[in-house]
């Protein structure tokens, strides 16, 4: 093994000798991205060896495998360990790692988690105007004039739909709901039951977690979710219409039932459901767990024709975070992974096709294979209707999830579930920095 | 209580010094640094605002323990907590008793292979039977309701989702309860039984006059230990509902769990785990003393 | 004799009911372990695979370094119940058989950890390794589980089935407390040490939340942790789990038939001896 690694050195060695003689063509082949830059020539930690630790949660190899590939082509002195966690333990295990001086020099965030590693993030060292030149919702993102992380792509809901089961309805491309109460007609269409009243197949399915999108079709609305001071607001007229909805489109349309699935996104794959509202990344989930089944897209109806103050919100899919408790040389080389990863559009399109988001990078807003997957592609036409919170604490979800429970399994009603869940995630909150960053919303001045 | 014969003018030697004192001085420093000083860190903490990922550790006086009083869903979750586990522990109980006085008779044949299917459950990892069970419970494709032909939502209904978990932990555990009162079994004196036969006394009988009271170390021991085991309780909730429908699956243990490795709330998750670190201990402290009382 | 042989197919019959709802699920993950994904949640479901694949236990083993965990798990659970059960027949011993001041505010003292919920302990002791820079240290796993409070309370207990007589006499013949306590004491207690070995293997080879937190690299992992990696963020990777767990069952119920010898044998001995 050594021998290889130190005569991959000498190759790469001569190789650079060789380019750096020939110097336009060098000059051209080493730089890679538009405003943020990589130079593949310069050595890293001086081209000696040094090894660090990349974390990432479990479902997502590949990807990370490819990062870690392409970049120790390019500087064989380095050496990443990938540690797999799977999702829940990831959360538990990271902070608790990354108070040492011994945890990972690099790993993956999700915003979700935002409070919990932002005290152990270095911030970037790529110039924040850089960084919002080739990259959409930055300024989010931005601490003190400093980003510690930000977006490669943004995650949102779009409708799915059974192609088979359309066609066998009678329904055509013609028929796609604009707004809820179509929607509703094309779900009853989209039902069957057999002689004795049993559902055999549903028109559309919302069990095993509503509560991400819940707590965003208020939007619609245009009722913000959190209030001037940060707190949520749940019990409002906007997401008591949302729940009122949805127990109508099973109770009086007969269109689904809170006992046929558990899982409306497993269920939609095993081809029990026509419909389904799904977030992005259920569209690669779909192609590798039920291929047989053939779905297409379309995007969130609403409340009228109009164009609503938000289809929907939107979640960011972040990039890396850099440790700021290890080691100035390993810092550097996540560092230096980072500009890699956010200047080489290949690895960015990767990411953004694995899980079915749309880019953030401006280079690939256009790009023929990214608006190609049917659930990017709906979105594209206004993305900029989709607002972002800011990276909500898991309290707010855990507690809507536990009123929806209550009102469609439980026969809680509305208003009192709401009023509890409102009040005991308020409290949850009390301790939280969290902030809104719903007024930097495009269209913030529209919300009621 | 067992007669001391050593008498109180018989000089200890000195080997018995050295193994007391080595013995007494290890486990006291053992249970100091492990146990009490963590304790006293929690506990202390308690009156904080802990949060040790943000560094955080500010006094907030009693405030923690003024919300874990207040708060509605905690005493909802130590009620599921105290039914879960009066039930789990009645049946590892009934269950083991049962099966281990069939696997003592001499009638049964194969009696190790019958304790080593009991035993399985115990022996494989709860989070992978829990996904086992998770699967079974489906409404549509489970296998629980093709075999009952009904069809219930197990983990979704209210009336069930308590049940479900229960039925995991029952079938998970009631191997344990065999081994140790066929072990407790195993140890009692033959010849009681052996008079007993002679005297023409039935199973029954035999059953409820000898090996019960002579059992009875082995089943307070079972009882407590179960108790404070089943107190803290939270991988299954974890899989299989996470405390749903709705709250109606909360077990105190989820609920400080969430708190402390979700929320990183530790303060308020160590004044929880207080709350209930006494009741476990006034209950352990009452099942003793009704046992000292029962005259064992 | 016709009636115990009616009793002995009685009593057989049930134990064997009780037995096939006790396996079920074992036999439905084993065969659902053949299956595909797509398989195992498909609507129309079936006991045995229709098209059974070897393909999860391909994945599993190339996914993971499935004998590395295993010998680690094995390793440890080995260790720690070799040295737990030591110290707790020696301090249970102790605290049965020596009269002094203060030994029931040390048992006391020992026993009330039972009672202490694991969470509440857990992050200062997480502190505590890393201060002492333990973290993904085999002694991390080890030191900090040297005694159990529940292996010294069931020793101490089977140790008031020791007659004082016997030490007595053994004293009387001039023996010290070790020779006692090694060559009369412990092979007195075979039962429990038989029957603590079973227990303390088995939840060392379960035991999740610890090791958890202590062990990050690859090559140190446990079995019951690794198990966990097929929870994806979105889906769980049901057959995979189900192949893996499959394997990881079989050297632990072999095991166990072969701790399970050793029990019987304690157990016949002193249930001789009355």
């Amino acid at each position: 093994m050594k021998h290889l690694t130190r005569r991959a050195l000498s190759l790469v060695l001569a190789l650079a000798l060789l380019l750096s003689a020939c110097g336009a063509f060098a000059e051209e082949s080493t730089i890679i991205g538009s405003t943020i830059q990589y130079d593949t020539s310069k050595p890293i930690n001086n081209g000696e060896d040094i090894a660090v630790e990349f974390w990432y949660w479990t479902g997502s190899d590949k990807l990370f495998q490819a990062v870690v590939d392409e970049y120790t082509a390019i500087h064989p002195n380095v050496k990443i360990t990938l540690v797999e966690n799977p999702w829940d333990d990831y959360w538990t295990k990271l902070p608790l790692a990354l108070q040492g001086k011994d945890g990972p020099a690099i790993f993956n965030v999700h915003n979700s988690y935002h409070e919990n590693v932002i005290g152990y993030l270095a911030p970037y060292d790529i110039p924040v105007e850089d960084l919002e030149a080739d990259f959409v919702g930055v300024s989010a993102h931005i601490i003190d004039g400093k980003v510690y992380y930000t977006d490669y792509g943004m995650m949102t809901a779009t409708m799915y739909y059974n192609k088979a089961m359309w066609a066998a309805a009678g329904l055509t491309e013609a028929d796609i709901p604009k707004t809820w109460d179509e929607f509703r007609e094309v779900a009853k269409k989209l039902t069957i039951r057999d002689e004795n009243g049993n559902l055999v197949q549903a028109g559309f399915s919302f069990n095993g977690g509503a509560q991400g999108d819940v707590l965003g079709m208020q939007y619609q609305y245009g009722q913000n979710l959190f209030t001037a001071d940060n707190k949520v607001s749940f019990n409002n007229d906007a997401i008591k219409a949302v729940i009122q909805r949805m127990k109508d489109i099973y109770e009086v349309d007969g269109s689904g039932d809170y006992n046929f699935g558990n899982n409306s996104g497993d269920n939609f794959g095993q081809g029990m459901i026509a419909m389904y509202l799904g977030w992005g990344f259920m569209h690669g989930l779909f192609q590798s767990l039920w291929p047989e089944t053939e779905f297409g897209s379309f995007e969130i109806p609403t409340p009228t024709e109009e164009v609503p103050y938000a289809y929907h919100r939107y979640n960011g899919e972040s990039t890396f975070g850099v440790n700021k408790n290890a080691p100035a040389d390993q810092q550097a080389v996540a560092q230096d992974i980072i500009r890699f990863f956010l200047a080489k559009d290949a690895l960015q399109k990767q990411f953004v096709l694995a899980n079915s988001v749309f880019p953030a990078k401006k280079s690939l807003a256009e790009d023929a294979d990214i608006l190609g997957v049917s659930s990017i592609a709906v979105l594209a036409n206004h993305i900029d209707r989709y607002i972002w919170p800011g990276p909500m604490p898991s309290a707010v979800e855990n507690n809507m999830k536990i009123a929806l429970e209550d009102i469609f399994y439980n026969g809680a009603d509305i208003e009192t579930a709401l009023k509890n869940a409102e009040e005991t995630c308020n409290m949850e909150l009390e301790g939280s920095e969290f902030v809104s960053v719903e007024p930097q919303y495009t269209y913030a001045s529209e919300a009621k | 209580m067992q007669k001391r014969i050593k008498s109180a003018n018989s000089l200890r030697s000195k080997s018995e010094i050295v193994l007391r004192n080595t013995v007494v001085a290890s486990l006291i420093l053992f249970f100091l640094v492990f146990f009490y000083i963590p304790i006293f860190a929690a506990f202390y903490g308690s009156f904080h605002l802990w949060n040790p990922l943000k560094g955080q550790f500010k006094p907030i006086g009693l405030k923690n323990w003024q919300t874990v009083l207040n708060n509605s869903l905690f005493w909802f979750s130590m009620k599921n907590t105290g039914v879960f586990s009066i039930v789990a522990v009645a049946a590892r109980v009934i269950i083991g008793l049962l099966l281990a006085s069939a696997l003592f008779s001499k009638l049964v044949k194969a009696r190790s292979f019958f304790r080593m299917l009991y035993y399985m459950p115990t022996i494989t990892p709860m989070v992978a039977v829990a996904f086992v069970w998770k699967n079974m419970y489906d409404p549509q494709f489970g296998l629980l309701n093709q075999l009952l032909g009904s069809k219930i939502n197990w983990l979704f209904d209210g009336r069930y989702a308590m049940i479900a978990i229960l039925l995991l932990t029952i079938w998970k555990d009631f191997g344990y309860a065999v081994v140790i009162f066929l072990g407790g079994m195993y140890s009692l004196p033959m010849d009681c039984f052996e008079a007993a036969e002679i005297d023409g006394a039935n199973a029954r009988q035999r059953f409820f006059r000898i090996t019960l009271p002579l059992l009875k170390p082995t089943v307070i021991f079972i009882v407590i230990t179960s108790f404070i085991s089943y107190f803290q309780t939270y991988i299954p909730v974890m899989v299989l509902t996470q405390g749903g429908p709705g709250t109606k699956t909360y077990l105190a243990s989820y609920l400080i769990f969430d708190q402390a490795f979700s929320k990183y709330n530790f303060g308020y998750a160590s004044a929880m785990s207080f709350i209930l670190f006494l009741i476990i201990a006034i209950l352990t402290a009452v099942s003793f003393k009704a046992a000292g009382e029962n005259g064992q | 004799m016709k009636t115990m042989r009616i009793k002995s197919l009685v009593l057989t019959f049930l134990l064997l009911a009780f037995s096939i709802i006790t396996i079920l699920p074992f036999l439905w993950m084993l065969a659902s372990s053949f299956k595909t994904n797509a398989e195992i949640s498909a609507l129309s479901q079936h006991f045995l695979p229709q098209n059974p694949t070897w393909e999860n236990y391909e994945n599993a083993l190339s996914k993971m370094a499935f004998l590395r965990y295993f010998l680690n798990s094995l390793s440890y659970a080995f260790v720690l119940s070799v040295i737990t059960i030591y110290t707790s027949a020696i301090a249970g011993f102790v605290l049965c058989k020596y009269e002094f001041r203060g030994r029931q505010m040390v048992f006391g003292m020992v026993i009330a950890t039972m009672m202490v919920p694991g969470v509440v302990t857990i992050i200062p002791r997480y502190s505590m390794m890393q201060y002492l820079g333990w973290l993904n240290q085999f002694q991390a796993l080890i030191i900090p589980s040297l005694f159990t409070a529940f292996g010294i309370f069931l020793m101490r207990q089977s140790c008031t089935a020791v007659p004082d007589e016997i030490l007595e006499a053994a004293r009387i013949d001039g023996a010290n407390e070790f020779y006692i306590f090694h060559r009369i004491v412990i092979p007195m207690l075979r039962n429990t040490v038989a029957s603590m070995a079973i227990f303390q293997f088995l939840w060392a080879w379960e035991d999740y939340l610890w090791p958890y937190l202590m062990i990050r690299s690859e090559s140190k992992q446990l079995l019951s942790i690794a198990l966990n990696m097929f929870s994806g963020r979105y889906s769980t990777d049901y057959a995979g789990l189900f192949a893996a767990t499959s394997i990881a069952i079989i050297p632990v119920v072999i095991c166990y038939l072969i701790f399970q010898k050793q029990f019987i044998q304690g157990i016949a001995s002193s249930a001789v001896k009355g």
